[in-house]
Parts: structure tokens; sequence; C-alpha cells
């Protein structure tokens, strides 16, 4: 098992890449034929590097190695089944925010390294949105902490064998999920990239590898929010009948399907908006659902 | 983890946090000094998480990214040249800066050298998260709040400076007046 434990991690991870990709046809309703995939991945990954005319090299070439570690390392905490996740830490979900919380400077990184005016913009907007964003995410995971009293994701998940937390906290999950969204710069919070306004914004300048690596990180950071969701909220691999992995596929799944469904029928967001709402709505509920929760733990889990 | 294994990791980033500290004064560029600022604090989480202590590392690594961020932010809107392609030289007052960088670090090493730590080892079933739970919630509660509150009021501050007029509360330029009426 614990030799074994970083390859499991990274199968997860290209694995569940693949299924997101998958999933997004079928949200989409296009149908792909594998075999078209397959090429448009190798015109991908062998198209050469694009250099910008002006771009800051060091910034421009770590930002999407730093995404995908940011994913990979969030990914790894997520308990999948009794006994398997890629890291054990007694203050697991801390990690998860922490692993998260690099995606934000590495979009930055992507901005502004590539120096077009549009790239810089999608990158300053991408700090706002998650200086906004990923206060109420912290909080929220303090606010399913509470009740387990312990910070360890199989904790967690341990504490809802009978009710999941979205049930005893629908507050908290209903702060946690568009957060999540936002964190994956996924539509409707897509604001780095807005192909529609900025044409590519952040990731626009990249080409080859460098594309197929953010084209990757971005779907493992899909699995990873997606498994820690269902893992934190809906009672992870808890289920009647069917063994644990697979009830933990199958939340994974439905979070990842939600998601992508939402982003496809929701118009983007408006930046001033979005921040609006995130300073001046979410982060106060937030407190709320802290203090919910610290009454809901005195209650009823001691 | 075994004391060779934290040996083997302490040291290396230990070396490599100084280089990456020292880079953020050398660069001119505040992209770059910022993100190099948070690489250097991100390896100092890892140096926590290796000494065992993985709830502060966390957190560490957790803080630091949107911290060190905030501070690209502030540091790209205050200076008239954030890529540091222009070539102008930042620093200022350069012996007064010495004499001052000199007496803080000589104070600080002092402070390492002469505090008794505990050399208790803790083992790592630990609840150090409990521990550092009721420390941050009694004796150490005022500290922390002061810091908050004066880096609170700095940040305000920093921006008050900023704005169109400054601190001589001169108007905004005809034109540069933002925001619709009642806005």
């Amino acid at each position: 098992m614990s030799t074994l434990t970083p390859l499991g991690v990274l199968a997860v991870a290209l694995g569940g890449a693949g299924c997101v990709a998958v999933l997004e046809c079928v949200v989409a309703g296009t149908r792909l034929a594998p075999a078209t995939m397959a090429r448009l991945a190798s015109t991908t990954v062998r198209q050469p590097l694009r250099r910008p005319a002006t771009y800051d090299s060091w910034l421009f070439h770590l930002a999407p190695g730093l995404l995908l570690i940011a994913a990979v390392m969030a990914l790894a905490t997520v308990p999948w089944a009794p006994g398997f996740r890629g890291v054990d830490f007694q203050a697991g979900v801390i990690l998860f925010g922490g692993a998260l919380a690099y995606v934000t400077p590495a979009v930055f990184m992507a901005g502004w390294g590539v120096g077009t005016p549009l790239g810089v913009v999608g990158g300053f907007r991408w700090l706002a949105l998650m200086l906004a964003y990923a206060m109420p995410l912290a909080m929220v995971v303090t606010a399913v902490a509470a009740p387990a009293g312990s910070l360890r994701p199989s904790d967690i998940v341990e504490v809802q064998h009978a009710v999941p937390m979205a049930l005893v906290q629908p507050l908290a999950f209903a702060l946690w999920l568009p957060a999540i969204v936002a964190v994956c710069f996924l539509p409707p919070f897509d604001l780095p990239q807005a192909d529609s306004e900025l044409g590519g914004g952040a990731f626009a300048g990249y080409g080859g590898l460098d594309a197929a690596i953010v084209w990757l990180a971005q779907r493992v950071l899909l699995v990873a929010v997606s498994g820690m969701t269902a893992a934190l909220f809906l009672s992870g691999w808890h289920g009647p009948l069917l063994p644990p992995a697979i009830w933990m596929a199958v939340k994974t799944v439905g979070v990842a399907t939600l998601v992508l469904w939402a982003g496809r029928r929701l118009p983007r967001m408006e930046v001033d908006r979005t921040l609006a709402l995130a300073w001046k709505v979410a982060n106060p509920l937030a407190i709320v659902a802290i203090v919910i929760a610290g009454a809901l733990t005195l209650a009823f889990y001691r | 983890m075994s004391d060779l294994g934290t040996a083997l990791v302490f040291w290396p980033s230990a070396a490599i946090m100084l280089v990456t500290a020292l880079y953020v004064f050398i660069t001119s560029s505040m992209a770059r000094a910022g993100l190099l600022l948070l690489a250097a604090l991100g390896i100092e989480g890892l140096i926590f998480v290796a000494l065992a202590s993985e709830f502060l590392g966390f957190l560490q690594l957790l803080m630091m990214s949107g911290e060190m961020v905030i501070m690209v932010f502030f540091m790209v809107m205050f200076m008239p040249d954030p890529g540091g392609l222009m070539g102008m030289d930042m620093t200022h007052d350069k012996r007064r800066s010495a004499a001052v960088a000199a007496a803080v670090t000589v104070a600080l090493a002092a402070v390492a050298v002469l505090t008794d730590w505990p050399a208790r080892v803790v083992g790592d079933d630990a609840p150090d998260v409990r521990a550092i739970g009721f420390e941050v919630m009694g004796r150490s509660m005022v500290t922390f709040l002061f810091a908050a509150m004066t880096i609170l009021f700095a940040m305000v501050g920093g921006v008050l400076l900023a704005k169109a007029g400054g601190r001589y509360g001169i108007g905004a330029p005809l034109g540069e007046a933002r925001g619709e009426p009642g806005d």
C-alpha cells in the first residue's frame, strides 16, 4: 500500500482527468469518438511550445507546473475509501486548502508571465476573485471539521455515517459549491481566461505541452474538489449495498456533473458583482455557518 | 521522521529558502519579488512539516499564499515600475537602511541564539492542533489581535495614501473623478 500510494494518486489524477473530459462531452451533448480525442491530445502535446513576444520567462514556464502540483497535492488529501488516500495527515483538510491556495499564484504567474494586456487583466481579476473566495472556503472547512472534532478528512467522513453534512449544514454546503467552482476557474467563474471577453486571458499565450498541462491541471482540480465535496458533505464512502469505493466514485461523478452542467447553463459572473457578492454576502454568511456549526457540535456531536 | 531524514530535509531547504529570500531583493520586478518571497515562506512551511509540526506547516503554506499574493497586488499598484523593465533604482537612503537592517539582523540572531528553546520532543500523535488552539485563544490572543489590527490599519492607510489626491487631500484631477453620483 505505502509504496504504491503515489502511483495510485497519479492513476486517479490521470484517469479522473480523462473521465472529466468524457463527462464534458456528455454534458455538452457532443459526441467525440475516442480516436478523435486521442488525435486532439497528441496534436496538443506535440505542438511546439509557444513563446510570446515579451514575457517573463520564469513565471510563464513555472505557472503550469505549479498549477499541476497544486492540483495533485489537493487530490492526494482526498479520502477515496477506508484506508486509501494519498497522504494521511492529522490536519489533512488544511493541506487541501493549502494546496488549493497555490492555484491563485499559479494563475497570476501565467497572466503576468505572458505579458499581454488581456493576460495581465485575467491574472488580476483572478487574484481579486480568489482573495474574496478563499476565506469562505477556509471558514466552511472549519464548520465541517467542528462536528468531527478533527481536521483529518477520514474522521470527517466517519462522523457522517448517519446523516450527510450537506443536510446538517445546508448553508455551509451552499457557500462551498460556488467556491469550489471558482477555485477550478470553470464557468460561470472562468474570469481569468473568459474566452468570449478576454480571448483566453491568462492562458492565451500557452501552446503545446504548457497548454496540455494547464488543461490537465484544471481537470485534476475538478476531480479533487468533487472528491473532497463528496467526502466532506455527502458522507463519502458511506452508503447501502455497494462497496465504499463505488459510492465515493458515484458521488464524485455526481458533483463533477453538477459543476459542469451549471457551468454550461449559467452566464459568466461580472467581476465587480462577484466580488461584491463574495465580500458582502458570502463572507458574513460563512461566519454565521461557523456559529451554526459550533451550536450543532455542542448539541449533537459530543 | 528520523533525525537523519529531518536533517536531510532541513538544511538544503533552509539554504534554498535563504537564496530565494536574497533574490527577493535582487530582482527589480515586483511580481517576481513577491512570488520569490512566497517561495521562501512556502519552503519554510515545508520545513515545519519536516520538523513534525504539520498543522503549523500547512497553515503557513495556506496563509502565506494568500498574503504574498495580496502583497504582489499592492506592490504592483504602488510601484511606478512594477515590471522592473525601466531600470529604475528602487533603493533609497542606502546608508541608514543598511544600518537598520544590520541592527535588526543582529537583534533577531541574538534572540534566536539566546532564547532557552524547549528541548522536549513531541510525539507524532501529539494533538498539536488542540494545543495551538488553546494557546491562540488564551495567552497569545492579545498579541494576535494587536498584530491583526496593525496589519489592517497599514493596509487601509496605504490605500488612503495612494488614492488620487494622496495624503494632502487634494481633489482628484478633472476627468479622474470616478463613480456615478450616488455610487
